[in-house]
């Protein structure tokens, strides 16, 4: 039974030690000299493009000829998509299309719990989001930049059942995401509120010290670790990832005059920055009154900021090391995609070192309920998360502990993964 | 600046692995029998006895194999298994003893063989059953069962705590916030020889009290995440909550424990004037009841009891059968319940019949039958109040012990057994006869809970100070932890901090979300943020199964470094700036001391504030800046 390399105790304690720079120096100086930029060992990072309600197959990569969206070419011969996204088409040789999604559950929070977590909701303990295991494996402990940040791209439309939150669990507090809000706001309370921080820090800072002397304890320790970390992050160069207005006008223009666009150039300069996860959702997919309006409405913004993302990661040479993935809960009913459908949906795949330029699994082509079937590699739930998983180069055989010392594999154990688009 | 030793001090306190500490001897069914199960049953147990041997139990022991008696009682160099062990003779695969191992028998050989279930039998709760006792004695009695086990541990007890970090402590436990600067004086100036056992009477007399042991009882009752609508995801959060504020009510009336277990074992009706009925719905599947799920939670709730592994199979660990699990799920096998309403069937057989769900002996029909105990023919429709009868009967041998244990928890971080809901022969109390004595005198008292907390809190036990003793290492903090030789220092909970915080800034509907309300992301069931409430719950939750351990990383502290409502002053500092006359700085430092951390500045944390207040621009700014920081200070977050 493998173990993740530090458990949450040895990560407190670790960040506890940080107390003793800070008590035997005076403490807020320590705080000034912020950490340099870590040039961390770490292995990929993942940006999760969630179209949180359920988006449409059939109106985005999987058009059948019956159905309501054309198809057109891609940049790969003999791969289609909906003419509605011409820039994503010209990515394909970057991309993977997962078309055969097959994943039991058609109500919406219950299905968001298992596309997160891959598994099924229990009522006893709660599993970990897989940004937090992201977080867990791939970040870096103690960095002053969270290594999970979610980020919210609004909405269109009140609907989709309750927004779900990811949550750690058994992996510990420190891999709960941070929220930012809004991209062009930035991160919450990241900015110092008055103007006499400093002063109020030095206040601040001889009463710690004596705390600390007085009850020289984890939870003491554990605490001012804590308020360091924050301190170091509001006056960390990397912090400025949240800042849009850093990045040049004719960029943040390619990614497209809306929040998901501007959020997914959030992403890209968090990535950047060192961050391993980051989510970036748009609510309102829950199209029961048919699709094709909707969709023919988000496709601009929904190509512009996705197909910006993966030829600007391209050109920085990030893509490789970046793995992109679009999807929802689930996709919608074959044909006008007014109903959830789990049976037979599509997740898209940029980047992250995969063996792009393909499709994996296969949808019925025609009959009275085209596309409504899977007829090729049907990918589960754990399927999906092992793959994911495996492409960032985190060890999926590992086991922790739920409550009630319940062992829990890192994966469910009937995970079948992907292995033909791993490298 | 601190001494080269106070560094290497906390140093070992944080840095070493924690060690196994052990307040008292191996015991056979704890600590001997996995080693032997492990490494010496395989060839001298049930299936072989090589060499005649077999080591299964201690007459079988004593009377040993071919080589004479493997073991004598407290001689571990004339015993036989000791030698062969120690030599690593036995076992004679590659597979040998660990050290930890190896000292488990040689210390239980040393100390005479004892075994749980003697000494459980032997336990001397030191203050005779069958009446209640005034709760000065109890906490006597506490005291002195401690003191024999620190003075067997060769541990010096931390000293008495001081007045203002028993203030502190009594009224963030008894009253889930900090006093006020004005109750805070009122105690601290006291002359009162027993102004301490005063201060509990009067803490367990307001409304507060109620609200927070309500709370904390709910927070134990409902799972971490609430069972939700599959697809809406609509949680119970209201009625999540108004299952606190009824038991809060109760406990504040002091209604005692049996009558509210009762109440919730055997409810029936509307939750509109049932908040209970929730229990049924939490603890089933899907928010529905089921049987399995009832039995589960009333089992690790009122019994201390832990059935979740025997629902599909006997349990290897524990000592419950799936037949009895099933046979106490059968109480519930008539009852129907979801967030709105809980019913009872009547009629038919008392038994219930093992789901598909379980992967033995499904499709298995199981009577009812009380755990532990003969099966008792349960007669009529009345299946839930007999087995409330049972359980809360005064001689039951799970209902008082489960409460006063997790009473124990709540005040020490640490119950006598732990994890609290895990009661059995392999998980022995570390303090047999104080978990006899806090469960008879709450029996005998008619299950008072106000009267065990009277009990616990008049204790030096919970009046010692949270300072560690200079020079201790971390393996004599960890021997005080385990022999309540100390008081953990704890992490305020959530609800708490919130009202804690709104008692400091005078605004009872302090809202800690970085969102603009306007912005249409603050409401709704697909809004990524909650209510202020619920958000600041989820934010500041702590770790339930550990309150020493500080959780709270990157996003709790921005909000209490930046949010701006923590920098943009106080209404009850505003109410004391009008008061005539007028008070100077030194007082407004002192009064916000007060409402913070109860206690008032040392001259050095006088000048420093004199300090900034000199270089602020406006003084209610310069005091808002001083409240900022006292917020911010981990003395605040922490119960000491």
């Amino acid at each position: 039974m493998s173990q993740p390399l530090l458990h949450r105790r040895d990560v407190l304690k670790l960040s506890a030690a940080g107390l003793l720079s800070g008590v035997s120096v005076p403490w807020f100086e320590s705080l000034a000299s912020a950490a340099p930029a870590l040039k961390k060992p770490r292995g990929k990072s993942c940006i999760l493009l969630w179209m949180d309600g359920g988006p449409s197959q059939q109106h985005t990569f999987d058009p059948k000829p019956s159905g309501e969206f054309k198809s057109a070419k891609t940049a790969v011969p003999g791969i289609q998509i909906v003419e509605q996204l011409p820039q994503l088409a010209q990515c394909m040789d970057d991309m993977v299309l997962l078309r055969s999604m097959k994943t039991e559950i058609n109500d919406h929070y219950d299905a968001k719990y298992y596309l997160h977590t891959g598994y099924k909701r229990a009522s006893a303990f709660e599993h970990p989001a897989v940004g937090c295991i992201a977080s867990s494996q791939l970040g870096l402990p103690n960095d002053d930049l969270p290594a999970f940040v979610t980020i919210d791209a609004g909405s269109d439309k009140v609907n989709g059942g309750r927004f779900y939150r990811s949550v750690p669990a058994y992996l510990g507090p420190q891999h709960a995401p941070l929220a930012v809000h809004d991209p062009y706001k930035g991160l919450e309370n990241l900015k110092e509120s008055g103007t006499d921080l400093v002063d109020r820090l030095e206040l601040l800072g001889s009463g710690e010290a004596q705390f600390a002397t007085e009850y020289p304890l984890p939870a003491v320790g554990a605490k001012q670790a804590a308020f360091d970390r924050a301190v170091r992050l509001m006056r960390s160069k990397r912090a400025k990832a949240f800042d849009l207005d850093q990045e040049p006008k004719k960029v943040r223009e390619e990614y497209g005059a809306h929040k998901f666009g501007q959020s997914c150039l959030m992403a890209r300069r968090l990535v950047e920055a060192g961050v391993s996860f980051v989510e970036v959702f748009h609510r309102g997919w829950d199209d029961h009154e048919g699709a094709a309006k909707r969709i023919a409405a988000r496709a601009p913004w929904m190509d512009a900021g996705m197909s910006a993302l993966i030829r600007d990661l391209k050109q920085r040479g990030m893509l490789d090391d970046t793995l992109v993935v679009w999807m929802g809960e689930f996709g919608r009913s074959p044909g006008d995609g007014g109903g959830h459908y789990c049976n037979a949906w599509s997740t898209a795949w940029a980047g992250g070192g995969l063996k792009t330029g393909q499709v994996i699994g296969k949808t019925s082509e025609t009959g009275k309920n085209a596309g409504g079937t899977v007829t090729e590699r049907p990918i589960s739930a754990p399927d999906y998360i092992a793959t994911l998983c495996l492409a960032l180069g985190i060890d999926t055989h590992q086991e922790f502990t739920a409550a009630g010392n319940r062992p829990m594999p890192l994966v469910d154990k009937t995970a079948k993964p992907i292995t033909e688009i791993l490298k | 600046m601190p001494s080269i030793p106070r560094i290497v001090v906390v140093l070992a306190l944080v840095l070493l692995p924690a060690p196994v500490v052990r307040a008292d001897d191996p015991l056979l069914e704890r600590d001997v029998l996995p080693v032997l199960t492990k490494q010496c049953l395989g060839c001298h147990g049930g299936l072989r006895q090589k060499g005649g041997l077999d080591l299964r139990t201690i007459p079988a022991m004593l009377k040993g194999g071919e080589s004479g008696p493997a073991v004598k009682s407290r001689d571990a160099g004339a015993s036989e298994m000791w030698k062969r062990i120690e030599s690593d003779e036995m076992p004679p695969n590659d597979k040998k003893l660990t050290a930890v191992e190896k000292a488990a028998i040689k210390g239980w050989i040393a100390a005479g063989m004892p075994t749980v279930a003697q000494r459980q039998k032997d336990a001397d709760p030191l203050l005779a059953a069958g009446k209640k006792h005034d709760p000065k004695e109890v906490a006597a009695t506490i005291d002195a069962h401690l003191g024999k086990s620190l003075t067997v541990a060769k541990l010096k007890p931390a000293g008495r705590s001081d007045d203002t970090e028993f203030l502190r402590r009594v009224y963030l436990d008894l009253t889930g916030r900090v006093p006020t600067a004005e109750q805070a004086v009122a105690f601290l100036d006291s002359k009162d020889a027993d102004k301490r056992a005063k201060l509990i009477d009067a803490l367990l007399a307001t409304p507060q009290y109620g609200e927070q042991f309500g709370r904390t009882w709910r927070d134990w009752i409902c799972p971490p995440e609430l069972p939700s609508d599959p697809n809406s995801g609509k949680q119970p959060n209201t009625e999540a909550q108004n299952l606190g504020k009824w038991l809060g009510t109760r406990f504040a009336a002091g209604d005692p424990w049996d009558a509210i277990a009762r109440d919730v074992i055997t409810v029936e009706g509307d939750i509109r004037s049932k908040p209970q009925v929730i229990f049924f719905a939490l603890s089933g599947e899907g928010g529905k009841a089921t049987p399995a799920g009832s039995a589960r939670a009333t089992a690790a709730l009122f019994m201390g009891v832990q059935l979740q592994c025997a629902e599909c199979h006997d349990d290897p660990y524990r000592a419950w059968s799936q037949k009895e699990h099933w046979a106490l799920a059968a109480f519930f096998a008539k009852t129907t319940g979801d967030f709105g309403k809980v019913s009872e069937a009547r009629g038919g057989k008392p038994e219930v019949t093992i789901p598909k769900s379980a992967f033995l002996n499904a499709g298995n029909s199981v009577s009812a039958a009380f755990l532990g105990g003969k099966t008792t023919a349960v007669k009529g429709d009345a299946l839930r109040p007999a087995l409330a009868e049972w359980l809360t009967a005064k001689d039951n041998p799970y209902f008082a012990r489960a409460f006063a244990n997790r009473l124990w928890f709540y005040f020490f971080a640490r119950g006598i057994v732990n994890p609290v809901d895990d009661f059995r022969e392999l998980n022995p109390p570390s303090h047999p006869g104080l978990m006899k004595l806090l469960a008879n005198e709450f029996a005998d008292a008619g299950f008072d809970v106000k009267h065990l907390v009277r009990c616990v809190c008049n204790s030096e036990a919970y009046q010692r100070t949270s300072r560690v003793a200079p020079g201790a290492d971390e393996p004599t903090v960890s021997a005080l932890t385990a022999n309540f030789g100390w008081m953990p220092l704890r992490v305020m909970t959530a609800d708490v901090l919130l009202d804690s915080l709104k008692l400091a800034y005078g605004d009872p509907k302090l809202d800690l979300r970085a969102i603009d309300p306007k912005d249409g992301n603050a409401s709704g069931e697909s809004a990524p943020v909650a209510e202020p409430y619920l958000e600041f719950l989820r934010r500041f939750g702590t770790n339930k199964e550990d309150a020493t351990d500080f959780t709270h990383g990157i996003p709790q502290m921005l909000s209490m470094i930046n949010h701006p409502r923590l920098l943009a002053g106080s209404k009850a500092l505003d109410a004391k700036l009008k008061a005539k006359p007028a008070p100077d700085a030194d007082a407004v430092v002192e009064w916000l001391y007060l409402s913070t951390l109860s206690r008032r500045p040392t001259a050095s944390e006088k000048a420093a504030a004199d300090r900034y207040l000199n270089k602020a621009t406006d003084p209610a700014k310069g005091y808002n800046g001083v409240l900022w920081m006292l917020v911010n200070r981990t003395e605040y977050l922490l119960v000491r």
